[in-house]
């Protein structure tokens, strides 16, 4: 096909080339990954001053010749299962996903007669360019940011998932993205249609602490009017590995969207997530259970984009740290001038089991009308000493003690999700708690 | 009841709250089946003793003793004093988010007694009657410990904890605070019916009505962090006729003059 340039920053010194993935890439995708490509070459690096990057160094992110690594094209087909993973009948659909190796998905027989679209990212643009094409990067593009930029131009595994309008699945999709050291770079490109209703679960798990991997993950999500799309980001990855991810919503008229992040792994995690009410009465709810020890380094920044009128969100997120672990919370609300009668609450709240670990909670206000009901707090501090006197003085230890605060702190918040992840999360507390 | 022996002894006990003394002496005797209440107006050093006889970090015990059937309580953390039979009834009981009521006893009874099969499928039959005896809804089982209740909702609660725990010796402090009539009997109901004949109850109150329902053998006078006066159930209404001045040690010796 001839598709190759030489470009970017590193034309200085080193020049590089940018491939075309095979010669059936068609030409839009083809220019939107190059666009990307070159964004992430030209763009300086973040800076550490905006609230953004405040908290976490961008460049442990910085990939310096990714052409290098071969496996960096997505060239990944949907491969027939071969008995590693099995389909559970609790899922509707279920995806496996070991970053650089395979790609598996499968579908129950209600999801595939549905016309559920369910399959490697890289096989949906060749065999449903139309549909593709219409979403991929529409909601973070080439120019989003710069490790967006690098996931755009060279994410080497991704599922696509589509739900047709009507179609209301009672079990949830779960995707397991298991990154395998090294450098993943996954993409998820979800579109609710009309009215539709259905749970998906993104869990990012890995095996073993040998190493440490790279992981950069883009979401972007489509909600269509009047959907109801619950999403869970499950992350916990091994102790060693750094993962930056932006998930993006945008939510369709009177839609309804609820997001779940349970953050327990990575040596260090940056998370961007954020949803846009675009349509007239969407609601958007998202919490998210947080868990730092040993010296993990847990940054999420959430935000709520009000872009249309009569809009909700609600923001509710738990922290919880231990030993030496630390956390930065940001939280933006915006509320655009046209966007009138909007109601938006936010409320971290961040427990610090002992001396010696660290949170930061900076909420971000930008509201161009008077006509809105907004709210917003942050606590932080140790567990009320009180509390684990009322609890020994009915017989408790002080570890149950605090191992009952400590659930209870986060039951609130694990109402909101299916019953067999929210007892994974609180498993996956108890553990750190006892560890 | 003369040859009962003492169930709850507390021998010259002092209490410092961030170094201040706030209880400077008392000593008390109960034996099993008594109930004493322990009267004084506010900042007397009552609520203090309570708290730190059940071992709150706070409120240090500078010296003196304390028993409970032989044992010395203030050698046990408060776990150890509750699992030893001592119970405190909250005047302001915590709420504890997301712990719903039925786990929170749930774990305290394990405990206390253990958590075979048999003793959790017993648990949940008493802890119905229990409801009834409180006129409490069953809704109450699934709502988080004290987490919007009202006053009376958490003093019932309170109440219900000591009657599913069976203590030796309760120590209720100012339950009656806050209740209207109504909750005030069935409050007491609840005291009535869940202290046996060989348990001890110590009632903390400012006021004299509670201690019409909940009757007492003994009633003490608490002022300035000490014992001023000890007596039976007609020193309660004579101070709820004639306030606590006239006891003042001070003033006492005007009226002797």
């Amino acid at each position: 096909m001839g598709k190759s340039i030489t470009l970017g920053a590193g034309a200085k010194t080193n020049p590089v080339e940018f491939r075309a993935v095979d010669k059936h890439e068609p030409d839009w995708f083809y220019d939107l990954r190059k666009a990307g490509w070159e964004f992430y070459h030209d763009s300086p690096l973040p800076s550490r001053t905006v609230h953004l990057w405040r908290y976490t160094d961008p460049s442990m992110f910085v990939v310096e010749r990714p052409e290098d690594s071969k496996h960096i094209l997505p060239v990944i087909p949907d491969k027939s299962l071969t008995g590693k993973r099995k389909m559970s009948d609790r899922y509707s659909c279920f995806g496996y996903n070991q970053s650089d190796r395979q790609t598996v998905t499968q579908m129950d027989d209600k999801s595939r007669g549905g016309g559920v679209i369910f399959k490697d990212l890289y096989s949906g643009l060749r065999e449903n360019p139309e549909l593709v094409s219409g979403y991929l990067g529409g909601l973070a593009g080439y120019d989003f940011g710069k490790f967006e930029a690098l996931n755009l131009a060279l994410w080497n595994s991704g599922y696509l998932v589509y739900i047709p309008d009507n179609m209301i699945l009672e079990k949830p999709i779960y995707l397991h993205r298991q990154p395998t050291g090294g450098l993943s770079l996954f993409r998820l490109l979800v579109i609710a249609g009309m009215n539709s209703e259905f749970t998906l679960v993104d869990d990012y798990s890995g095996q073993d602490d040998r190493g440490g991997g790279l992981i950069n993950s883009v979401v972007e999500i489509f909600a269509g009017d009047v959907s109801k799309v619950r999403y869970v980001n499950f992350q916990r990855l091994g102790n060693a590995d750094k993962i930056s991810m932006t998930v993006r919503t945008k939510a369709g008229r009177d839609s309804e969207f609820k997001a779940v992040y349970a953050g327990f792994g990575g040596s260090s995690a940056k998370i961007n997530a954020g949803t846009v009410l675009a349509g007239r009465g969407a609601a958007s709810k998202m919490s998210g259970v947080i868990f730092a020890d040993g010296k993990q380094r847990m940054d999420y920044h959430t935000g709520h984009h009000h872009v249309s009128g009569d809009t909700y969100s609600d923001l509710d997120f738990k922290v919880i740290l231990k030993d030496k672990g630390k956390s930065a919370y940001t939280g933006l609300i915006r509320i655009e001038k046209e966007a009138l009668n909007c109601n938006a609450y936010q409320e971290n709240r961040n427990l610090m089991l002992n001396p010696g670990t660290k949170a930061e909670s900076i909420p971000e206000l930008e509201i161009m009308t008077d006509q809105v009901s907004c709210t917003h707090g942050a606590t932080m501090g140790p567990i009320d000493q009180d509390m684990i006197f009322y609890l020994k003085s009915r017989g408790f230890t002080e570890a149950e003690a605090v191992m009952t605060i400590v659930e209870g702190f986060v039951e609130t918040t694990l109402k909101n999700m299916p019953e067999d992840f929210s007892r994974e999360i609180r498993e996956k507390v108890a553990e750190k708690l006892e560890s | 009841m003369a040859d009962k022996k003492i169930l709850f002894s507390i021998r010259d006990i002092h209490v410092s709250v961030e170094g201040k003394e706030v209880v400077k002496g008392v000593s008390l005797d109960m034996q099993g089946g008594e109930k004493h209440a322990i009267m004084g107006p506010n900042g007397s050093g009552k609520s203090s003793l309570a708290n730190a006889l059940a071992g709150h970090p706070n409120y240090t015990i500078t010296s003196g003793e304390a028993f409970l059937d032989g044992k010395n309580l203030l050698e046990m953390d408060a776990t150890a004093r509750s699992l030893a039979g001592l119970f405190l009834a909250f005047q302001y009981p915590l709420a504890i988010p997301g712990v719903t009521v039925a786990n929170f006893l749930r774990t305290a009874m394990k405990a206390k007694f253990g958590g075979d099969e048999e003793k959790l499928r017993s648990f949940r039959k008493e802890l119905k009657s229990r409801f009834e005896l409180l006129e409490i809804d069953n809704s109450f089982a699934t709502r988080y410990v004290n987490d919007g209740f009202s006053g009376g909702e958490k003093k019932r609660l309170e109440i219900l904890q000591m009657a599913m725990l069976k203590p030796k010796v309760a120590i209720l402090d100012e339950t009656d605070s806050g209740l209207d009539i109504d909750a005030l009997r069935i409050v007491s109901n609840g005291i009535n019916a869940s202290a046996t004949s060989e348990d001890s109850v110590l009632l903390v109150t400012h006021y004299q009505r509670i201690l019409n329902y909940v009757k007492p053998d003994k009633v003490h006078v608490m002022m300035d962090g000490k014992i001023v006066h000890s007596g039976g159930p007609d020193l309660a209404r004579q101070l709820e006729d004639q306030g606590y001045d006239w006891m003042k040690p001070d003033n006492a010796e005007k009226v002797e003059a």
